[in-house]
């Protein structure tokens, strides 16, 4: 998916101080890692905040990059720490965000529904999505991201275990039940997708 | 679970279905046991709705909206990046070898093995010619022209080995 040449190339030129190579980082992997850092927290603010300080902790930490691995493994490792970090010191107030934010979003949904002439298969397939949104942001982090690494950024399973440094094995595994996670969570809202 | 159909596929009941559908689904299994899945989905109305269920969730999964960051979303990052102590280690980094001893600044077909060999030999036989009979002073001159590549070559790695030895050590990843 990420290309490792074309990755290193630019790492090493970042290494030399080149201005241009940090930008061209950025326009590789800001959409990814925001996206990865928006879902895991579901909130704008905080995605920006994440995503900026993943980058700027990569790029002060170049040297530590070991270049026998893809750089984009070790920006999704730094992105995955940095997130799950996250999680567990802000866990109470985002529980509480999470319960504040329930209404709006019902409410959000009806306006949207009663405004839209949209056909029903579109409005009923982006209610599926947004459901599916929110079932992921309740699953625990490591479940999450694991979940969002595969489908989301599409990492093969051999990217995500040089990603997290987990076997092979472990990764399909969670994987696995994290999507029977997420079917459970359907179920007991009683969404059917 | 339920194994009303483990008669007809003796090889596979529901419960091991189930339990490799996932990997079924991520192109994960071996021929035989894809084609036992297979088998066994057309035949079982309740894995055929499970394996359904898993395709769909996982369309879904991929078809999740992205979201924009935000147009300033580079300022930040970009003003933070220390650019001066990575030109200065850059620096520093280059510096631990002269740069008259990089490999590089010697020509090419000055350190092929074809020249240096090639100049070896001629410096060897004008040697042994001038032994011999006394030769004129020129069969000298050949002998340490043919000798040039390889001293080139030999004092330039000696040179390398020694200012990496005296410079900073190596530093890992
Ligand atoms: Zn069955």
């Amino acid at each position: 998916m990420f290309d490792r040449r074309a990755d290193l190339k630019t790492i090493r030129r970042c290494k030399l101080g080149e201005e241009d190579a940090f930008q061209e980082i950025l326009a590789r992997y800001r959409a990814p890692i925001y996206n990865l850092c928006w879902r895991m927290t579901r909130n704008d603010e905080d995605a920006r905040d994440l995503a900026q300080e993943i980058f700027i902790k990569t790029f002060t930490l170049l040297d530590r990059f070991d270049e026998q691995f893809a750089f984009s493994s070790w920006l999704f490792r730094i992105a995955t720490n940095h997130c799950i970090d996250h999680l567990r010191r802000h866990r109470l107030r985002f529980l509480s965000v999470e319960r504040d934010g329930g209404g709006d979003d019902e409410e959000a949904e009806m306006q949207i529904a009663a405004v839209g002439p949209e056909p029903d298969v579109e409005l009923e397939r982006r209610e599926a999505l947004e459901r599916l949104e929110e079932v992921i942001g309740e699953l625990p982090p490591h479940y999450r991201v694991i979940t969002l690494l595969r489908h989301d950024q599409q990492l093969s399973y051999e990217e995500i275990a040089e990603s997290l440094r987990l076997p092979l094995g472990t990764v399909k595994a969670r994987i696995h039940r994290a999507r029977n996670m997420i079917q459970q969570l359907l179920a007991a809202r009683k969404y059917d997708i | 679970m339920n194994d009303q159909h483990s008669g007809k596929f003796p090889h596979l009941d529901c419960a091991e279905c189930e339990r490799r559908l996932q990997d079924y689904l991520d192109g994960g299994l071996a021929k035989p046991e894809s084609m036992q899945i297979f088998l066994h989905v057309r035949e079982c109305a309740r894995c055929a709705a499970e394996l359904k269920r898993l395709e769909d969730l996982v369309a879904l999964l991929e078809a999740l909206p992205a979201h924009e960051p935000p147009r300033d979303f580079d300022a930040r990052v970009l003003a933070a990046v220390p650019y001066a102590s990575y030109r200065a280690m850059a620096r520093l980094r280059r510096a631990r070898v002269p740069v008259f001893l990089e490999a590089d600044r010697l020509p090419a077909w000055i350190r092929s093995p074809a020249v240096r060999y090639g100049g070896l030999a001629a410096a060897a036989v004008a040697a042994a010619a001038a032994v011999t009979d006394l030769a004129p002073a020129g069969v000298l001159a050949i002998a340490a022209v043919g000798l040039v590549p390889e001293a080139a070559t030999l004092l330039q790695g000696l040179g390398r080995r020694v200012a990496l030895a005296v410079g900073q050590p190596r530093n890992g990843a």
